[in-house]
């Protein structure tokens, strides 16, 4: 048999929404600041000024009172670790930080999942104290923060 | 409220398939309508689909019309395709359920299918990342293995639970499942000590604590329960039902050792059946990882909270036991095609009532079994009961 050859093309760029880091800026999110205030090296969230309510992940509508007046609070950069883990599951495009420790750390009572840095498993242990670390992330197309924690010094 | 009967249903192979998606379909499909007498796919009302994701495994959406076409159904009342993760396919069962008491209509299909196994299969792992939240979860390695690693360190960290409780679940289902021809582990029969052994995932999780990624599709046809004996002798009934879902995202759950949805949905599933938990001979559980079937015998009501460990070690949740938990093999031992596992959840009970399962895992004189499925960061839990009469 003789084919007539239909070329599809053996690689393309890692399409925008398979990243998994979230879009940060003001035309994709309400809640842009979040990112601003990360690349200066602030963990920030929202909290209701209605009832109190202070959110994680941070928000526009409170969803204890449903008010939207809202304001930005500054989180401690320190915590407690909760729960860790070593996981060698990692998602198409986190390949290279395999195997990754991954963990859940209470800052002011709210339980803030973390990739955890600067650290190996035998030196975690429930209960012990972490800090904050900003990350920058890139992809040659947009400029992105994210956070993670280690253990403190 | 209409009573709800189940009359047929059908069951593929699990495990690694050399079958597409809607091959899956078909077969389940098949075996229904062949475990019927006087139905034909012309004769379903309304029809639903679990599946999962479809969009990422298959790269198919709106779902529910093909699956149909492929079976001659041409629905006239309800059609729709459900998605709630690990439980997309309880939430098919749920509304055909629903619909039929409700008086919407009388005879539904439901058919539950996942095709998770793909060439690449990083890009299988990486499609479960999206199922806890992408963005403020996922994005930080978070998916299902890693997530229920941390519910188990924080089980033995609370209550005490030990490494070894946790690979006797493995050990209980896979015994199970070492005997059913229809599981993804069959043939097969694992010790404690292989269990803890096995290649590390997300420790204290192994391979082996682990449900796998699977092919498969199950089908069941629902009736409203006066028309059930026009089409088997032995019907099975929908006694109640529950369901509950508190948060999402890790920092809105009630706490990674403790799923108060589910103890929340299992009231409720106790209170629409009319029964307590003693009352239950038999359940078909949740057990995505060891851990998960010892939170749930806590969370159901079968022991105390805390002491699920124990009661695997006693021998509780096996044949003889107390309640006798996951005699297909479980999501361990059968493998875990996310839409289809609780329409093999309820087939399990189906044989099981009618007397059709063989005698090494036949629960004697069962008259109410449970079947429940936790989804995503285990923060819905859903639960419904059957009936042999």
């Amino acid at each position: 048999m003789e084919y007539r050859t239909v070329k599809i093309p053996d690689k393309i760029n890692l399409p925008t929404m398979l990243d998994f880091y979230p879009l940060q800026t003001e035309k994709w999110t309400r809640v842009s600041r979040f990112f601003e205030n990360l690349k200066e090296g602030k963990l920030t969230t929202t909290q209701c000024k209605a009832c109190g309510k202070l959110h994680w992940q941070p928000r526009i509508v409170c969803p204890e009172c449903m008010s939207d007046d809202l304001e930005w609070v500054e989180l401690p950069k320190e915590g407690k670790l909760h729960a860790f883990v070593e996981s060698i599951v990692v998602p198409l495009g986190m390949e290279q930080e395999m195997p990754m420790l991954v963990g859940v750390v209470d800052v002011s009572g709210l339980l803030i999942s973390t990739k955890i840095d600067d650290a190996k498993l035998e030196d975690l242990e429930i209960g012990m104290d972490m800090e904050l670390k900003v990350v920058r992330v890139e992809d040659g197309k947009q400029e992105r923060y994210w956070y993670r924690f280690r253990p403190k010094k | 409220m209409r009573r709800v009967a189940v009359v047929g249903v059908g069951h593929t192979k699990f495990g690694k398939r050399d079958a597409g998606w809607r091959d899956l379909v078909q077969e389940a499909g098949k075996l229904a309508f062949d475990n019927v007498d006087n139905l034909e796919p012309k004769d379903i009302e309304s029809f639903f689909v679990g599946a999962a994701q479809p969009e990422r495994f298959a790269f198919l959406t709106h779902v529910a019309p093909l699956a149909a076409e492929m079976l001659g159904i041409t629905p006239r009342k309800i059609i729709a395709r459900t998605e709630l993760a690990c439980a997309s396919g309880q939430a098919a069962i749920r509304y055909a359920y629903a619909a039929i008491a409700a008086g919407l209509t009388d005879i539904a299909m439901v058919v539950g299918v996942e095709k998770m196994f793909m060439p690449d299969m990083l890009e299988a792992q990486s499609n479960m990342t999206c199922v806890l939240d992408r963005e403020w979860d996922g994005v930080n390695g978070l998916s299902a293995p890693p997530f229920f690693a941390m519910c188990a360190q924080r089980h033995m960290y609370e209550y005490g639970t030990t490494r070894e409780q946790m690979a006797m679940v493995r050990v209980k289902n896979q015994k199970f499942a070492s005997k059913n021809e229809l599981a993804q582990f069959y043939g097969k029969e694992f010790t404690v000590d292989q269990v803890v052994n096995s290649k590390p995932v997300s420790m204290p999780l192994c391979l082996l604590d682990c449900s796998g990624i699977t092919d498969g599709g199950a089908a069941m046809i629902l009736v409203e329960a006066s028309l059930a004996r026009q089409f088997t002798d032995t019907p099975i009934y929908i006694l109640g039902t529950g369901q509950a879902s508190i948060g999402n995202l890790i920092n809105g759950l009630p706490g990674l050792a403790n799923w108060d949805a589910c103890r929340i949905a299992a009231e409720e599933a106790y209170r629409s059946a009319r029964i307590t938990p003693d009352d239950v001979d038999i359940a078909e559980t949740h057990d995505c990882f060891t851990i998960s079937e010892i939170i749930e015998y806590e969370e159901l009501g079968f022991c105390k909270k805390g002491e699920g460990g124990k009661f695997v070690e006693e021998g509780q949740s096996d044949i003889g036991g107390k309640v006798v938990v996951n005699t297909r093999g479980g999501l361990l031992g059968m493998g875990h095609p996310l839409g289809a596992t609780a329409l093999s959840q309820a087939i399990e009970l189906f044989w099981q009532f009618r007397g059709e399962v063989p005698k090494y895992r036949y629960v004697d004189g069962a008259e109410i079994g449970i079947t429940h499925n936790l989804s995503g960061s285990a923060s819905v839990h859903s639960i419904m009961i059957y009936g042999r009469g």
